[in-house]
């Protein structure tokens, strides 16, 4: 394990079921498989601020290598009318995401958890934001 | 004597209370020249009045439905398909439609003059211009996704009658469900009616599908004003910009 990230990628129907996080959210079934979460620790490298999604990327960095995963949330317009805009995601700030897998495989997926190294989350869960 | 004169004045005072009561609780907002209401301004997504169930600020309840016909559940529950423009539209950045449009986390916005209301929610920006100047439906209009829409004022209350709609999602019941979604036919008739409380606008959705219920059935809504939202204004929403995972498949991003 490397200090410039942690990489913890776990597929198991098991592990959704038990989930309250992921239970608590609508099925996404078209683009995302709720059976598939993912949770990456990282640092943030880049912001799409646009429709329909506000998307992030983490580049995970795990026995020297660089992988970077994207992931969706909410619509820039919820989020500014709760006050975060593009300025709350700085490029380089560590972050450890929890999301539901791309079902293409890819490595994106949609948020669900994204907490800063403090502790705090700008970006409450997706809630109805599809 | 003495006591019938205390009684009658304590109901005269309770009537007086209420009266004032209901007139505060009633504040039906500004009007424009022509005496009609104001709508204009920006406001919160409508909220489900006693909402219930999951997503239950944004579809229909189902417990508050008509009773569906016999045979028709087919035609309100469509089963997953695997084709993300039927079982999901909005995915593939398709039309919600109405009401479906109407029914999202992003804000509306009203702007009125004495013969348009147009309802502009940012989902989509797909405005309803809505004539309030009597004239009847179009005809010859091929069937859409929003409907055909005409306005009337009965006395404060704003009356918007929708026919001609193509069969389209009801609303976002597929978010809460992911073996069917929840469709109308092109029977629809929709009938809004839209009137101020103080910084509330109460807003009711009868919903009249004769292919598909026994009888109509209407949903109590309520969207608030948010003045403080007038300096961003709505912002601009062009689904496609960065759609990545269209119908499951994640592309390379396209905004710049």
């Amino acid at each position: 394990m490397t200090r410039g990230g942690l990489l913890i990628l776990t597929i198991g129907l098991s592990f959704v079921i038990g989930s309250p996080i992921l239970r608590a959210h609508h099925s996404e079934a078209a683009e995302y498989d709720a059976t598939k979460p993912v949770k990456v620790t990282g640092t943030l490298s880049k912001v799409e601020w646009a429709n329909p999604h506000v998307w992030f990327y983490v580049d995970v960095t795990e026995g020297g290598k660089v992988t970077t995963w994207g992931f969706s949330t909410q619509p820039p317009g919820a989020l500014m009318r709760r006050g975060v805009t593009k300025d709350a995601l700085k490029i380089g700030a560590v972050v450890n995401v929890e999301g539901i897998r791309a079902r293409d495989g890819s490595n994106n997926g949609s948020m669900r958890r994204m907490t800063f190294a403090d502790g705090t989350q700008v970006l409450t869960p997706a809630e109805s934001a599809r | 004597m003495k006591k019938q004169w205390i009684s009658s004045a304590a109901f005269t005072i309770a009537l007086a209370m209420t009266i004032g009561y209901t007139t505060q609780a009633q504040d039906t907002g500004p009007r424009l020249p022509d005496g009609k209401p104001d709508f204009s301004g920006i406001y919160t997504q409508p909220a489900t009045v006693n909402a219930t169930g999951p997503r239950g600020n944004l579809i229909f309840n189902a417990d508050k439905m008509a009773p569906v016909k016999p045979g028709a559940e087919s035609l309100l529950y469509h089963p997953r398909t695997g084709d993300t423009r039927l079982d999901e539209p909005r995915a593939m950045c398709l039309p919600s439609g109405f009401p479906s449009g109407m029914l999202y986390i992003l804000p509306i916005q009203i702007v009125q003059n004495p013969k348009y209301v147009v309802i502009i929610p940012e989902l989509q920006r797909a405005a309803r211009i809505i004539p309030t100047d009597g004239r009847p439906h179009r005809e010859g209009i091929e069937p859409t996704y929003y409907g055909d829409s005409v306005g009337k004022w009965d006395g404060d209350t704003l009356v918007i009658d929708s026919v001609n709609f193509k069969p389209w999602i009801l609303d976002d019941y597929h978010y809460t469900d992911p073996t069917k979604s929840r469709w109308h036919t092109d029977a629809l008739h929709t009938t809004e009616r839209l009137k101020r409380a103080g910084n509330k606008l109460q807003y009711q959705i009868t919903i009249d599908d004769p292919k598909i219920f026994t009888r109509p059935f209407s949903q109590d809504f309520e969207l608030t004003l948010r003045p403080d939202w007038d300096k961003m204004g709505l912002l601009e929403y062009v689904c496609e910009e960065n759609n990545r995972c269209a119908g499951g498949n994640c592309r390379d991003s396209a905004a710049k």
